[in-house]
């Protein structure tokens, strides 16, 4: 199993660096650097050869990139071109507020949507199965920040309520902070409630048909015993995998739901990187963005050999 | 006698639909739904008799109303035919961008999975790079770093999903390569390019089906979201995530500007999505 890990994180550190260059190089590739829109209508001068310079953008790409690299692994991600602070900061303090809103978001989906999914596929084609299945598809279907739109109208026209503007770590006041984050992970936890359930509720219909879960029935196995050590547990590593799954897709649902309640969060400071063509910080975020999501199926990775002891063999 | 056994035929058709359709109420829904949605994308004209580009400043941000069944925007354009006339943009933009991603992504991985070695390796490690991120931040780097523009939206949503075919295609082929029926096409003399053409191809393309119907409320959700963002299609079009993104500013005070175009997507991405769960469940039961 060492062995094995070891070649998979070679193999997505591999894709990592491939990543994280592909984006190097298409952020110098479209016309309208930094300096561009520094220099606004005064363009061609020899400031602009000069600033170009200042930022590094006058050597070859490929030595760029390797200078990035370089200090990348070292922890320095640069300094941010139009706010002058370093990124490996900014990109950190960002990751923290998405991270929480993200692990939130887990939560709250796998404590309700597993158990909701189970159900469904218990209840298979009774009246409980319709209605939870409606509700997961009507889940899928809603755009997420629209539920979110409409989360924050129905809170604040009921309440009058809404949440306040500015960001609170959870360290200074955590009833603050969640006062903040309460309606961004409602919005998100929605879809990926639907979508845990769905999926949980497959898992545990398949199961259900199983021969060996009809001879444990029919063998006068308690239904209690065939519930937890034949269905569940072979429901189990299908849902650890799905659980990575929905990670990611919490990562991306993140950017557009902070952009809409203003959080301070990686996914709004990728956004406004991208605008202000801060390079350095676009490719910090990004960088810890492709990060995550290779830790994350390595976890998932581990977690497979841990739970299914025949995976270790192969 | 040749229009008897036809008209036969056809009869049995029709008839096996219907019994599909009585059998499988979700379906009939979808399909239905999806009728709607095409003869509004066709002819949005005989929907909305208003004009989705009419500037009216005296009758702004107004709540709906039997004039204005949707309301109006913020320059009184009203909301109901700028969702109506949305939807040839908005499910056309989605239609087309899947279409070449399949395309791309279905051909690519054909030949990745049927012929192996170094062009699987390189394909491999390339759609391994595109999955490492997640599909809406890979549609944001994209029109975000080339500009908000229809083109630029079009390619990004082309991309997205590409990963997903590929590696269906890859394994379909794969898994085909494998049945005796090939070698036995090669050892009839058959070439590589033949049998990948003319049988494996033919086999793969089924589930490429399918797998763009799954895929179409995802990829209409991310275009909403890349609109929303400011990214998509840019106002004065109209497009449903254009308008959610002209109503973020006002969902307080005017939140039918959001609700409506919100609700088109929510509707269309489950009529799709009815259809192709439906589908999907006829491919596995096979």
């Amino acid at each position: 199993m060492g062995l094995y890990l070891l070649k998979r994180l070679g193999a997505s550190l591999l894709t990592a660096v491939i990543a994280t260059f592909l984006v190097f190089v298409l952020v110098r590739m479209v016309p309208g650097d930094v300096v561009a829109q520094m220099m606004g209508q005064a363009g061609g001068t020899e400031a602009e050869a000069a600033l170009r310079a200042f930022f590094g953008l006058d050597r070859p790409i490929y030595l760029q990139y390797l200078g990035w690299l370089g200090d990348a692994l070292t922890g320095d991600l640069g300094q941010s071109w139009t706010r002058g602070m370093p990124v490996a900061g900014m990109v950190g303090d960002a990751f923290l507020v998405t991270l929480q809103l993200g692990l939130m978001t887990l939560a709250i989906a796998t404590l309700i949507g597993v158990p909701l999914g189970i159900v469904a596929g218990i209840y298979e084609g009774r009246p409980i199965d319709t209605a939870i299945q409606g509700f997961n598809v009507l889940g899928l279907s809603a755009p997420v920040f629209w539920v979110g739109l409409m989360v924050l109208v129905a809170v604040s026209s009921a309440f009058s309520w809404s949440p306040p503007l500015r960001f609170v770590p959870p360290t200074r006041s955590l009833a603050d902070n969640l006062a903040i984050l309460a309606l961004p992970v409602v919005s998100l936890a929605l879809l990926q409630v639907a979508a845990y359930s769905q999926f949980v509720r497959q898992n545990v219909v398949t199961a259900l048909h199983q021969p060996y879960v009809r001879t444990a029935v029919a063998k006068g196995m308690p239904t209690r015993i065939v519930f937890f050590k034949h269905i569940l547990r072979n429901v189990t590593i299908p849902i650890v995998t799905f659980m990575g799954l929905i990670l990611i897709q919490i990562l991306g649902g993140v950017v557009i739901i902070e952009s809409l309640f203003a959080l301070p969060g990686l996914g709004r400071l990728l956004l406004t990187a991208i605008e202000t063509r801060d390079y350095p910080v676009v490719q910090g975020a990004l960088l810890v963005v492709v990060l995550v999501a290779m830790v994350v199926n390595l976890i998932v990775d581990i977690a497979y050999h841990v739970i299914d002891p025949r995976m270790r063999v192969s | 006698m040749a229009n008897d056994t036809l008209t036969a035929g056809r009869a049995a058709w029709t008839q096996r639909l219907g019994r599909t359709l009585r059998h499988d109420p979700a379906l009939a829904f979808g399909l239905a739904l999806i009728g709607v949605l095409v003869a509004v994308s066709v002819a949005p004209g005989l929907f909305a008799g208003q004009s989705p580009f009419e500037i009216d400043s005296a009758a702004a941000l107004q709540p709906p109303s039997a004039a204005h069944w949707f309301g109006t925007d913020d320059v009184g354009r009203d909301i109901y035919a700028r969702v109506i006339h949305g939807a040839r943009i908005t499910l056309s933009i989605c239609a087309g961008s899947l279409a070449v991603s399949a395309l791309l992504g279905g051909m690519l991985g054909l030949v990745s999975g049927y012929f192996g070695g170094l062009i699987d390796q390189v394909l491999g490690r390339l759609i391994d790079v595109m999955l490492s991120f997640p599909p809406i931040i890979l549609g944001i780097i994209i029109t975000g770093i080339l500009g908000p523009e229809t083109v630029n939206l079009v390619l990004a949503l082309s991309i997205v999903y590409m990963p997903v075919f590929f590696r269906i295609a890859r394994a379909g082929a794969m898994s085909e390569a494998s049945l005796p029926y090939v070698e036995a096409a090669r050892s009839v003399g058959l070439t590589d390019g033949a049998i990948l053409r003319r049988h494996v191809t033919r086999n793969v393309v089924p589930l490429l089906l399918t797998q763009y119907m799954i895929l179409f409320p995802l990829i209409l959700q991310i275009q909403a979201a890349l609109g929303f963002l400011g990214l998509g299609v840019q106002p004065p079009t109209p497009d449903w995530g254009a308008i959610l993104e002209q109503g973020k500013d006002y969902i307080l005070f005017a939140p039918w500007m959001s609700v409506f175009p919100g609700l088109a997507v929510l509707i269309t991405a489950l009529a799709l999505m009815l259809v192709g769960r439906s589908l999907q469940h006829r491919i596995n039961r096979r």
